[in-house]
């Protein structure tokens, strides 16, 4: 797959889990390598870099079953940022299904 | 690899950034071992799925060194960016290295003469007040009335250009850093294939 793609859509895919609940690292990156063929240590440098660019925050809590994990919540930056990405992958989504479909031509 | 290797071989490959940045960076691998661990998979397994630590280490240096260099503003930063960016292969600096030294060698030389403008302003202005009295063997050759002006105006534009030449770099130095963060993001997304 194209990789600028794919990375754009590793963003997406984030933001939008962090939009439903807050996750620690582990869990986002074990629900998306689901769904994606994805390096999983890849995800750490985005978070990171979403953080510092102010899209979400961390905060530990303790877990049931061993030491306190870190997790991340969305700001409300992030959340325009995830509703702005949305947007933009249903309507760039459902042009190229037009188009594979032949409606437009 | 085991977890201990895959945390040593990460930890060594960052091992220049600020402590501070490192221990943050190595938690979250750890925290993904343990949580790892915790739902029964084995230390082999994991450290294959999350992919060579070099390539995890290019990412972060880069990103880190670019980040220093945009938030506090220092030739330093700046070459360590730069270093980290060649690092990941970006052979197109080597192609603007050129026009871009001889930007900085335009911007000193508009410097220079900034400085000396705002100096012969400042030597006209002291020759003409205190030549006659200091009896140095120095004067100009005009009357007070147009040395003093002329000696006041040369220094108002010469401190006006110092300013100009200031700002010019300002700008310089951002394009520069954007420059480097685009094409870090080319960089990476090819990595990441």
């Amino acid at each position: 797959m194209n990789i600028q793609f794919k990375k754009g859509v590793l963003e997406l895919c984030v933001l939008s889990m962090l939009g439903r609940r807050n996750c620690y690292g582990y869990q986002l990156v074990n629900e998306i390598s689901k769904n994606i063929l994805i390096s999983e240590g890849t995800i750490y440098p985005l978070l990171r870099r979403l953080k510092s660019e102010g899209f979400v925050t961390t905060y530990l809590e303790e877990s049931t079953e061993g030491p306190p994990r870190k997790y991340y919540k969305l700001t409300s930056l992030g959340l325009k940022k995830e509703e702005a990405l949305k947007s933009e992958w249903f309507s760039f989504a459902e042009n190229v299904n037009n188009f594979l479909k032949g409606s437009n031509m | 690899m085991n977890k201990k290797g895959y945390i040593l071989k990460l930890s060594e490959l960052i091992h220049d950034l600020p402590k501070e940045e490192k221990e943050d960076i190595l938690f979250d691998y750890e925290e993904h071992f343990r949580i790892g661990l915790e739902k029964g998979r084995k230390e082999e397994e994991i450290a294959i799925s999350l992919g060579n630590p070099k390539t995890i280490a290019r990412q972060i240096r880069a990103e880190s060194m670019i980040k220093e260099a945009e938030k506090t503003t220092s030739a330093n930063n700046i070459i360590r960016a730069i270093f980290a960016a060649v690092g990941l292969g970006f052979f197109n600096l080597i192609i603007v290295l050129g026009p871009a030294i001889g930007l900085v060698g335009l911007l000193i030389g508009l410097f220079a003469a900034a400085l000396s403008i705002t100096v012969s302003g400042g030597a006209i202005l002291f020759v003409s007040i205190f030549g006659p009295v200091l009896e140095w063997g120095m004067y100009i050759p005009l009357a007070p009335i147009v040395s003093i002006p002329l000696g006041i105006g040369l220094i108002a534009i010469g401190l006006l250009f110092i300013i100009g030449v200031f700002y010019l770099s300002k700008i310089f130095y951002g394009l520069s850093v954007s420059y480097l963060k685009m094409n870090l993001q080319i960089i990476t997304n090819r990595r990441n294939k």
